[in-house]
């Protein structure tokens, strides 16, 4: 971190400070910034009384930081041919200078859930970083797209914006991995915004490593089109407090998704969810599917929200929150809410979990010569893999084991069987 | 050392409850003993015992295996299984995500090369890899899966998740093959087998035993016995071994069964038959 980046912008987050980010922007998008900002000022900062946000206070919020206003670049790579054929992968900033009709036309243009609102308003107006991926109509991308950030050490507020766009009939695959360093008090407030065209299928894996001081902040709103098919899956590791709002919008016809989740956590960890499968369209099928171990004192909050509108016929849906509790101190809530406005659905469930591992199943497992510590990571290991086995890129799913090796202890089993 | 199991006077209890009320018993490496008695009448609790199960308080008595005091608090189970003891579960648990491959290569690694396990244990995070290479640990498994009869598309199953009786007697089966322990304790691997599992499981069993090998089968009757020939076989009752003999005493049982042996030792008929057996083991 230079102090420069940091200096830029000494003072806290104002309207000011957003008019002069947009100082040598385009007019479109200091109007967008603008228009953003007086929503900030008129939403209300989120607050206890809400249900999304008992669970987490923001008293602590390390609010005060500068805004990071020159952040570390991603690597963005992909090959010349996709390029050729229209594909954009880049961070926000360059494909507003490089593809501003594109950008113009799908940047800021949708509101999230209310929780979210003012995290989602102060991305939009105050982004300095973030991920730009366009894939046009029918284009198949074959191998994963990565983008890896390493922050730098520092108090600092940090609210990139990710916009993932997918044509109809497109085909990508999307990993994008935040890490920083321990020690600092620093705001996370990264959104995203997946939109995802009819018959598109969309891959994206959000992996979370910030520093044990981090507070992360964030929100993601996902819009599956008519037969679209998403999966989505946080892994998060890292932070102080995560607080995360999952805004998915099942609106066309006859569309799939999966949320999924990885959360491993310790120290004093406070890991929170608020998710809203909202099914729109009829013939859609939604599922969720979150995985926690949770470690020393570590608690984890998941609120789950599935709306079953009254158009939508003939739906699908579960949600489904499984806690793993490794410590007498470590704590889990998951609370399903289901609101269904019409009586013509296929089905619409929810299970939740929370318990320690089975003495019997670690007594099993030791008497096979493993330590009581190397039968716990084999078991925690073995919990997560309903999720690791849906995460069909290798190189992905050697990321987020990688990243969840530094919680659990325990990498690989070495997949022999496979 | 003596190269055996020495039980003696061993008492132990679970909760306020005794089990077992004073048992006495030897097996040597090479033996191959049976242990017979019914339902309730300790045998599960004795197996759980002898592996180190934390429920069970041993109040009385000793265990040592090779002249090493096996109720140490140091002789965890995992250090009785890197020390040879084995023990085949009558209900193995499942460790759903853990594929049955992935399970054995860590075991045998575990039992087998144990400072691996320790560099794994005390840095927590992906050590270098140097237990047994991976090729010749496919061949060592798909060796032992054979001669179990066991289809080869069980080592990507998921460890006894959602496997029937038949095939989680013969798992267990695989990872004594597989570890090749010096005293095995096997607790009613019979039970809930059809007669060709059985036949397959016993033809596993006697496939794995050698002469380095010591016997303790636990078992309600004496159908295995045909296929595994105890040189000793000991019945037990109400937390006792009352009777020991040769071969012919599981055919005198078979023939007479329990309440023949309450006359023989001079116990009410019913006592030390209770229904269940206060075990820490949830089907």
């Amino acid at each position: 971190m230079t102090a420069s980046a940091v200096s830029a912008l000494p003072e806290s987050l104002d309207s000011n400070a957003v008019a002069r980010l947009s100082r040598d922007e385009p007019a479109w998008l200091r109007t967008l910034r603008s228009s953003w900002w007086r929503r900030v000022e008129a939403d209300p900062w989120p607050s206890s009384a809400a249900e999304e946000w008992r669970r987490t206070k923001l008293d602590d919020l390390p609010r005060d930081g500068a805004l990071l206003t020159d952040p570390p670049r991603a690597t963005y790579e992909v090959d010349s041919a996709l390029a050729e054929q229209g594909v954009v992968f880049t961070d926000l900033a360059s494909a507003v200078r490089e593809h501003p009709d594109l950008v113009q036309s799908h940047l800021g243009r949708r509101e999230t859930i209310i929780p979210q609102g003012s995290i989602w308003a102060r991305s939009l107006a105050a982004w300095t970083g973030g991920t730009f991926l366009y894939v046009p109509r029918g284009v198949e991308v074959d191998g994963p797209l990565m983008a890896r950030t390493e922050l730098p050490a520092g108090d600092y507020t940090y609210l990139p914006h990710t916009l993932v766009v997918l044509e109809p009939e497109a085909r990508v695959t999307l990993l994008e991995e935040i890490s920083s360093p321990d020690g600092a008090s620093t705001w996370f407030g990264g959104t995203a915004e997946l939109v995802v065209g009819p018959g598109a299928r969309l891959r994206y894996a959000n992996l979370q490593r910030l520093g044990d001081g981090a507070w992360r902040i964030g929100a993601q709103r996902t819009e599956v089109g008519q037969d679209a098919d998403v999966i989505t899956l946080n892994a998060e590791v890292g932070s102080l407090v995560s607080k995360m709002g999952l805004d998915l919008r099942m609106s066309g016809k006859g569309g799939t998704s999966k949320l999924l989740g990885l959360l491993a956590a310790g120290g004093k960890q406070m890991i929170d969810i608020n998710s809203c499968q909202d099914l729109l369209g009829s013939h859609t099928t939604s599922d969720l599917l979150y995985l926690s171990a949770l470690y020393d004192e570590a608690h984890a909050a998941f609120y789950g929200v599935t709306r079953v509108r009254p158009d939508a016929k003939q739906t699908s849906s579960y949600q489904e929150c499984r806690n793993l509790l490794l410590s007498p101190k470590a704590g889990a809530e998951p609370i399903p809410v289901l609101e269904i406005e019409t009586n013509d659905i296929l089905r619409c469930g929810h299970g939740a979990t929370a318990g320690a591992i089975d003495p019997v199943q670690r007594f099993y497992a030791q008497s096979r010569g493993l330590s009581a510590d190397e039968a716990e990571q084999m078991i925690v290991r073995g919990f997560f893999e309903r999720v690791v086995a849906q995460i069909d890129s290798e190189p992905i799913k050697a990321r987020i084991l990688d990243a969840l090796a530094s919680r659990i202890g325990y990498a690989e089993l070495d997949g022999i069987a496979a | 050392m003596t190269d055996q199991l020495e039980i003696r006077d061993l008492e132990v209890s679970i909760g306020s409850k005794q089990i077992l009320k004073g048992l006495s018993l030897t097996v040597k490496v090479g033996e191959v003993h049976a242990l017979m008695g019914p339902n309730g009448s300790g045998k599960t609790s004795l197996a759980y015992t002898l592996m180190g199960h934390p429920d069970y308080r041993v109040d009385a008595g000793s265990v040592s295996w090779r002249g090493e005091d096996l109720l140490n608090k140091k002789m965890t189970p995992d250090r009785r299984a890197q020390a040879g003891l084995f023990l085949a579960f009558q209900y193995p648990s499942a460790i759903p995500g853990v594929t049955v491959a992935s399970f054995l290569r860590n075991i045998y690694n575990a039992i087998h090369h144990p400072k691996v396990a320790a560099a794994v244990a005390s840095d927590g995070a992906m050590p270098k890899y140097t237990g047994i290479p991976l090729a010749k640990f496919r061949k060592l498994m798909e060796e032992k899966m054979a001669l179990l009869q066991m289809d080869p598309a069980v080592a990507a199953r998921y460890v006894n998740d959602g496997f029937s009786g038949g095939e989680k007697k013969r798992l267990e089966m695989l990872q004594m093959a597989i570890l090749n322990p010096t005293m095995a304790i096997l607790d009613e691997t019979d039970s809930g087998l059809d007669i060709d599992a059985l036949r397959a499981v016993a033809e596993g069993i006697n496939a794995t035993l050698s002469p380095e090998m010591g016997v303790l089968m636990i078992t309600h009757y004496q159908r295995i016995l045909n296929y595994v020939k105890p040189q000793f076989v000991h019945v037990m009752l109400d937390g006792r071994i009352v009777m020991s003999g040769g071969e012919e005493l599981s055919h005198q049982l078979e023939a007479n069964g329990y309440d023949w042996v309450r006359e023989q030792v001079g116990l009410p008929a019913g006592i030390g038959d209770e229904v269940s057996e206060p075990v820490a083991e949830h089907v």
